[in-house]
């Protein structure tokens, strides 16, 4: 695993009807350590989006650089894993051999990439799905595939895209929960984006306040772990952390 | 080679299995009770309307002769021949254009152009050029075969989802791996569908081909029947066209849609 730096990353969209540019993101500045769990919030297009792209390398940054382990980003690469928030799951392929997709472009045998797709999923509680096919999965289970399967690559940075925001909310604790706990196991760098400041904070070491494509504030998360919505619910200090970040988001 | 394919198709069929019942026959008791009435009914003369049981007396007697079995095998042989390289060309064809913005700009509108100059327009110049034999029917089943997989496969490849492919490379996949783990599987669906559509197309240019040019199939008995005036063998082509088509459908293709789209979910039923 190895750290993430971003320097005065900007990037501005051309918008071929209007004939005019957009800038999405100015000048976002952030430096994330290995094994660091970092939420990025902010509301509906601030930009949170077009900088997980540019970090994954799926669209071109126009300023600026982003670099993994001090090496610069140029396109999408496996040192990146991501975790979308469609799900993105190979229909065709089963849930095994979507978690042991990585492995195997890695060149890694058949009998062994199965059976770290198989530690990953026992990870996720997931082991009786591994023979069926995605569609055969509901949301839930399919964002948890989704989820595994950028770690059985071991990625040095896992980005996530709002990925539990299309499941119900009770599913959605559960994830966050076992998100923290499959974390505190592997230690992985991950970049979180999302819209739920109670997220945020519940996931995050760190809450980096976005507003129109620039860094608000960071806010250090100092809660406990292993942090669990029963204990965390009616935590002081959840509740004045949740609040400053909803103000600052709601500022903006 | 061979060996693997027997196996992939085993295991399409037994992953579907449900051969044709009597329950797919049903549906032409009706049909052919309706005709046998009609004909016993002497509503038309026997010699332009001959029933059911002088039509399968024929096919025996054809049978028998050895006709029918050799000219069935050409027709066959013909189809597969003209599908195997409308395949083989269509879909790395419709891949390229699906993918490649150049590609598309540069070949669609050579493929709208002789899409729309269908099969048998091409014939007469055909026919000048290769004169009356397989090498023409082989070519006009490909250019009919050839137009519904590029087509639908370029449509399959430019519906698979950007994130899938975003994913693809996150894992790790190179551009060639993304062929066959992404874009291949991706647009199977969509090629089964052109692949059902140019069949069914290349089966109706075989069948007028060698009406036309042919020295022997299916087309070629039924003209010559016509030759002869032997009803009875004409209609036994059209029924033998019908019910080539339908194993055709549901042995080989619907078998492999069932094991590929319906059971990915990419195909509602
Ligand atoms: N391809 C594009 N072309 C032009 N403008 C774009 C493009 N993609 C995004 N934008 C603009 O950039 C801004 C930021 O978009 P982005 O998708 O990053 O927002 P977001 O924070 O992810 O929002 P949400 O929470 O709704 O997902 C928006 O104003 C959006 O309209
Ligand atoms: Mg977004």
């Amino acid at each position: 695993m190895k750290n993430l730096t971003i320097r005065n990353l900007s990037k501005t969209y051309f918008d071929p009807y209007a004939g005019t540019n957009v800038t999405a993101v100015h000048d976002v500045s952030l430096n994330v350590g290995q094994g660091e769990f970092v939420c990025i919030v902010g509301p509906s297009g601030c930009g949170k989006t077009t900088i997980l792209n540019m970090i994954a390398g799926f669209i071109p940054h126009t300023g600026g650089e982003i670099l993994v382990g001090g090496r610069p980003v140029k396109g999408p690469g496996p040192d990146r894993g991501v975790v979308f928030q469609s799900f993105a799951l190979f229909p065709w392929r089963t849930v095994l051999e979507n978690v042991a997709f990585g492995p195997k472009m890695r060149g890694v045998r058949k009998a062994e990439r199965e059976k770290i797709a198989h530690e990953y999923l026992a990870l996720a509680k997931l082991t009786e799905a591994a023979g069926r096919y995605p569609a055969e999965l509901s949301g839930g289970m399919q964002q948890r595939v989704g989820v595994v399967r950028a770690l059985a690559n071991e990625p040095d940075v896992l980005l996530m895209d709002e990925p539990f925001a299309s499941v119900d909310a009770q599913t959605r604790m559960t994830l966050q929960e076992e998100l923290t706990r499959i974390w505190q196991e592997k230690r992985p760098t991950v970049i979180f984006i999302t819209h739920d400041v109670a997220e945020a904070v519940f996931l995050a070491n760190r809450v980096i306040a976005l507003s129109k494509g620039r860094v608000l504030e960071e806010i250090d998360v100092d809660l406990p772990r292993p942090r669990s919505w029963d204990s965390l619910n009616d935590d002081a200090r959840f509740k004045e952390l949740s609040g400053r970040v909803r103000q600052l988001v709601r500022s903006a | 080679m061979k060996q693997f394919l027997l196996k992939f198709w085993g295991h399409c069929v037994r992953l579907t299995a449900r051969w044709p019942s009597i329950g797919s026959i049903a549906p032409f008791i009706p049909v052919i009770a309706a005709w046998w009435i009609v004909t016993e009914l002497q509503t038309f003369p026997r010699v332009f309307l001959p029933g059911p049981a002088e039509v399968v007396r024929s096919f025996g007697s054809l049978v028998y002769m050895g006709i029918l079995p050799a000219y069935l095998q050409d027709s066959i042989v013909r189809l597969a021949v003209g599908a195997f390289w409308g395949i083989a060309l269509g879909i790395p064809l419709g891949i390229l254009v699906g993918l490649s913005q150049r590609a598309r700009t540069a070949l669609w509108p050579l493929l709208l152009f002789f899409q729309a100059i269908g099969d048998i327009a091409w014939l007469p110049i055909l026919v000048i050029w290769f004169g009356y034999g397989l090498t023409t029917i082989t070519v006009v089943i490909v250019y009919t075969v050839i137009f519904p997989v590029v087509l639908n496969t370029v449509l399959g490849v430019r519906s698979i989802p950007i994130t899938l492919h975003r994913a693809a490379q996150s894992l790790g996949a190179s551009r060639i791996r993304m062929l066959w783990e992404v874009v291949l599987p991706g647009a199977l669906p969509n090629i089964v569908t052109g692949l059902r559509n140019g069949l069914g197309y290349g089966w109706r240019a075989l069948i007028a081909t060698e009406i036309i040019v042919g020295t022997s199939g299916i087309g070629f008995l039924m003209f010559d029947a016509r030759r002869s005036g032997s009803v009875v063998e004409i209609l036994l082509g059209m029924i033998i066209l019908g019910i080539l088509w339908y194993i055709v459908d549901s042995w080989i293709l619907a078998p492999i849609e069932r094991a590929t789209g319906q059971r990915w979910g990419l195909v509602t039923r």
